[in-house]
């Protein structure tokens, strides 16, 4: 059985879609979205998105890894098994700075990289849009926004017209298997 | 009115350093070479900016240019203030003590000398004032002739190629020298990062005086750099530690061991933090680096703190071990010179157009934005 | 233009454009996937014999390895004094190619240079294939590979740690993360642009092996913000990471107390140095390159003329601490440092020396005329150049500063056997074969970020 998704409208170029997305987020939706080939300046503005908070994130990350080499390079050179190697004491902190250094920005990359895609609830094998033989153009050079059924305002004539004012290419309607 | 609060800071500064002269004159030579090492680097960061914003065609940075341009102009003044380190030079170098130099000093009579001492001088004010005006001429004419560009762009190679050499011989000659035993080949870029971030602090602040159409994404960009050589200087300032620290050569750890005793100690220890933990928490975060506020504190604190810097490297081989007591003095003599500085800034300044109107790449100045 | 009543010449204005030719957002796609679309009956000629000459180059590497492992490290030449040889050299050449995709991805990132964006991918490809070659190397010549495991931090019935306070292990510390960091970025940016040949690969295989890999990227704008702001924080994450890396690779040479290692300027140096090589070795591979995947227009002589400027400036740096080293070897008055400058320069290695000089300061001043930086064949020539002047200077440091110890009757010339060239020969195999299958398989060309700029200029216009 299928049930509708969404609506997708598809544009030419960055600077419709940024005027078509001001006209949706002025209308209300919540459940919809842009999708583009590559990032597009001021589409972030025009659909009244947050800044990420993924820099939180890593930087948590980051102390985290640097007091962990820490916590290991002190407790492994000065307790558990101290040695005196070349006359240098056990809390040698100089040469505890470059693995400390390093662990920090390996932990802090980490972050970056596995919380982004875990913040977009990637990765996933696949999705209703991928129904849309219109929709393979989004990673090439074709603009869309997609308004999701599941959105409280969404009604499919109503919708369909807010869509069909901003001048897109095409609209269509993306169905998913239930 | 301005210039009068200056001058009088200067006699001010200049006269409480005299007092010090006085009751002893050894002693407050250092605190002058401290002082005049330290504004100097401010002219030095302009211009090596000026440089590299040629070198590298920026776009961004054509509004921020002429106040950089009025800071290295002033180098010229530093050559008329050298004059007591030159004339009185003998005390502060160990190296100058023909009579009782060691084997090794005797070694490197060839170079360290008084009489190549000054002739190096010599040849770095002749650099440096040389780059300084005629890159502030053409610049200048540059806003009558926007073709002079080209020029400017093709001899900033030549300049910073210049520039590298005379910095890097100016720090082994007026500070490394002071531990004639002691040498280090990353020196000049130790020396180097601290003007730079003497430059760009002086700039940011200066900037925020006038009035100059910034936005805070020029701001933002100052202070990318000044965080980037904050961390520059801590990764070079460590480079050197550790690998003395860790081969533990005793003609190498000398220069360390002289800072860590005599309550040097508690400068080493807050170099750590005024120097790097501070500024790099203070200016990371890109609010910071755009609220003007927040900025301009952060400006003033690495400038003060590269003082601090200078200080550490100068000071502790006066041998003084009660250095509090005299600090004063010093002060002095570094509010005495900045005054000075300050009149010959604002001197240079007046009547001339605060933005490099003919620059080709104003527009994109002026509509810089900043991620 | 006017301004005013100013005239200023059209060139002084103008931002040369990043690409030629007017391409739109499509003949990029379609510029760029060509390769990877190609069905592989019909691969290209050129490619099947590279391919092949590399990957029996590359098996000859796994063969010399597995001989190595098998008869242990003596097969090489290296003796007292001198028990670091080609191994290390060859460690230290690649880690230092795989400095510029970072730099080039990072560093150039946070300058806004978008030039950057032709060429970043390729950059961070050839970054992590030479970082994997120089893991081989010191992975091999400790000889008893089996008990590798002692480096890492892993509790054993032995109760044994590794010391961390040895250059060694932070070595392995900072390829290490270099390494993982490298990948990282270089994937995070493939992902949009492996989305792309998912929506257009024909063969079922091709799609399903994208899609995986893809991850399911579909472009959304809510995607894009996190997205864009992990790749700024990698940028500004690597920048430190990349000067890190071979800092502490200097490191390993430095602490020591051996004239001629023992010196400040190494870390800075060192990183002048690898983004020095790294940028040659780019060009060298890009030059022919762009040539047949038929990318002029997106790798334009602009990128290989800012390519070579930076290859003056960071050999310039090269030559200064060259200057500086020797300057200060008299000035330390330590007659151990200055005979060990004065050996390099005049002892029994002086040919080596004096390659390296040649190579890596004299040839690339050249870089100083517009009409060389701008001709190609001048371009490969002195990056070929680079690269060997860069080898050898790894060997000048390593040999020639072991090879005359304190104890004069220890002195003994070190001459390479017939093993040391098939190991440096074996990883260019390896080298070439992963590159040869990334230039098959992936985007060369950061399609995504490519027509970002592309939009962002046409922003401008409007």
């Amino acid at each position: 059985m299928l049930k509708n998704y969404g609506l997708i409208a598809e544009y030419e170029s960055p600077h419709a879609i940024c005027e078509a997305s001001k006209r949706v987020r002025d209308a209300g939706y919540q459940k919809w979205d842009a999708c583009t080939p590559f990032p597009v300046h001021g589409l972030d503005k025009a659909m009244g998105l947050k800044d990420s908070v993924l820099p939180w994130f890593v930087l948590v990350a980051g102390i985290t890894g640097c007091a962990l080499i820490s916590w290991l390079m002190i407790w492994v050179a000065a307790y558990d098994y101290p040695l005196n190697i070349g006359g240098k004491p056990t809390w040698s902190v100089p040469a505890f700075v470059p693995p400390a250094f390093e662990v920090t920005i390996l932990f802090s990359s980490l972050m970056a990289v596995f919380g982004m895609f875990a913040l977009c609830g990637l990765p996933r094998l696949h999705h209703p849009l991928f129904h849309s033989k219109k929709f393979e153009r989004v990673t090439d050079d074709k603009f869309f926004i997609v308004i999701e059924a599941q959105d409280a305002l969404f009604d499919l004539e109503k919708t369909k017209d807010l869509l069909n004012q901003t001048h897109p290419v095409s609209i269509e309607l993306v169905e998913e298997q239930l | 009115m301005q210039r009068l609060v200056l001058l009088g800071l200067a006699i001010l500064g200049l006269g409480s350093w005299f007092l010090g002269f006085q009751a002893d004159p050894t002693r407050s030579l250092y605190g002058y070479l401290f002082a005049f090492v330290s504004v100097l680097t401010i002219p030095l960061g302009c211009m090596v900016f000026v440089l590299i914003q040629h070198l590298t065609r920026a776009g961004w940075s054509v509004l921020v240019r002429r106040i950089a341009e009025f800071g290295m102009a002033t180098v010229p003044l530093f050559a008329v203030l050298f004059l007591p380190i030159a004339l009185l030079g003998h005390d502060l170098f160990p190296w100058s003590h023909v009579e009782h130099l060691d084997e090794n000093l005797i070694k490197k009579m060839p170079y360290l000398n008084m009489k190549f001492f000054m002739i190096r001088a010599a040849m770095y004010f002749v650099v440096w004032t040389g780059i300084a005006v005629w890159f502030y001429r053409k610049s200048l004419a540059q806003d009558a002739n926007p073709n002079v560009t080209r020029q400017l762009w093709k001899w900033s190679t030549l300049g910073i190629v210049l520039f590298a050499l005379s910095t890097s011989f100016a720090s082994f000659d007026w500070l490394m020298s002071l531990q004639p035993h002691w040498y280090s080949t990353v020196f000049g870029v130790y020396f180097f990062a601290g003007c730079f971030l003497a430059g760009l602090a002086f700039m940011s602040l200066a900037l925020m005086r006038t009035s100059i159409p910034l936005k805070p994404d020029h701001y933002h960009d100052l202070g990318k750099l000044l965080f980037g050589f904050t961390v520059f200087w801590a990764y070079i300032g460590f480079s050197q530690f550790m690998l003395y620290w860790y081969a533990n050569i005793p003609e190498e750890t000398e220069f360390y061991m002289r800072r860590l005793e005599d309550g040097w100690q508690s400068i080493s220890w807050a170099l750590l933090f005024t120097n790097f933990f501070i500024p790099f928490f203070v200016i990371m975060s890109r609010h910071a680096k755009r609220n003007k506020k927040v900025f301009a504190f952060g400006c003033l604190w690495i400038l003060c703190a590269h003082f601090l810097d200078i200080y550490w490297l100068v000071m502790p081989t006066s041998g003084d071990e009660h250095w509090i007591n005299f600090l004063p003095y010093d002060l002095g003599a570094l509010l005495g010179i900045l005054a000075l500085f300050m009149v010959a800034f604002n001197w240079i300044m007046k009547g001339q157009s605060m933005i490099p109107k003919g620059d080709p790449r104003l527009k994109e100045s002026l509509a810089f934005e900043n991620y | 233009m006017h301004r005013g009543d100013l005239v200023l010449d059209e060139d002084l204005v103008k931002r040369e454009d990043l690409i030629r030719g007017g391409l739109g957002y499509h003949d990029i796609t379609e510029k760029v996937c060509k390769m990877a679309e190609t069905p592989f009956l019909e691969t290209h000629k050129g490619w099947l014999v590279g391919f092949a000459l590399a990957a029996s180059t590359l098996t000859m590497f796994v063969l010399a390895i597995g001989y190595l492992i098998w008869e242990g490290i003596g097969i090489w030449g290296n003796t007292s004094p001198t028990f670091w040889a080609w191994d290390i050299v060859n460690f230290v050449f690649w880690v230092g190619i795989g400095h510029a995709g970072t730099l080039i991805s990072a560093i150039l990132f946070l300058f806004r240079q978008k030039w950057r964006t032709s060429i970043n991918r390729y950059a961070e490809a050839m970054t992590i294939f030479a970082v994997i070659c120089a893991l081989i190397f010191p992975g091999i010549h400790v000889g008893r590979i089996w008990v590798v495991y002692f480096f890492f931090p892993i509790p054993n019935q032995m109760d044994m740690w590794p010391n961390f306070r040895s250059p060694l292990l932070w070595d392995l510390f900072a390829v290490g993360t270099y390494f993982t960091v490298s990948l990282l970025f270089w994937y995070v940016g493939l992902v949009p642009d492996l989305a792309t040949l998912r929506d257009r690969v024909k063969n079922k295989a091709a799609k399903l092996l994208y899609g995986l890999f893809s991850l399911g990227w579909r472009g959304s704008m809510r995607h894009w913000v996190h997205y864009e702001r992990a790749y700024l924080l990698l940028a500004a994450l690597s920048t430190p990471l990349v000067l890190s890396v071979h800092s502490v690779v200097s490191f390993d040479f430095a602490t020591a107390q051996l004239p001629g290692w023992h010196t400040t300027i190494f870390p800075p140096y060192f990183v002048a140095g690898a983004i020095f090589s790294g940028f040659a070795m780019v060009q060298t591979l890009m030059l022919p390159a762009r040539l047949w995947l038929g990318l002029k227009d997106i790798v334009t002589i602009k990128h290989i003329e800012n390519m070579n400027k930076i290859i003056l400036v960071t050999g310039s740096m090269v030559g200064y601490a060259y200057g500086i080293e020797f300057f200060m070897a008299w000035y330390s008055g330590n007659e151990y440092e200055s005979f060990t400058f004065i050996n390099r320069a005049f002892g029994p290695y002086a040919w080596a020396y004096w390659t390296m000089v040649t190579c890596n300061v004299i040839t690339p001043q050249l870089f100083w005329f517009k009409k060389l930086r701008t001709s190609i064949t001048v371009s490969f020539i002195l990056s070929i150049f680079v690269n060997i002047g860069m080898w050898f200077e790894r060997f000048v440091i390593i040999v020639t500063s072991l090879n005359r110890d304190f104890l004069p009757s220890s002195w003994h010339y070190f001459t390479p056997r017939i093993w040391e060239p098939i190991f440096l020969i074996g990883s260019f195999g390896l080298f070439f074969t992963f590159f040869l299958l990334f230039v098959r398989y992936l985007p060369v060309i950061a399609m995504a970020e490519i027509k970002g700029v592309i939009a962002n200029g046409d922003d401008h216009h409007a």
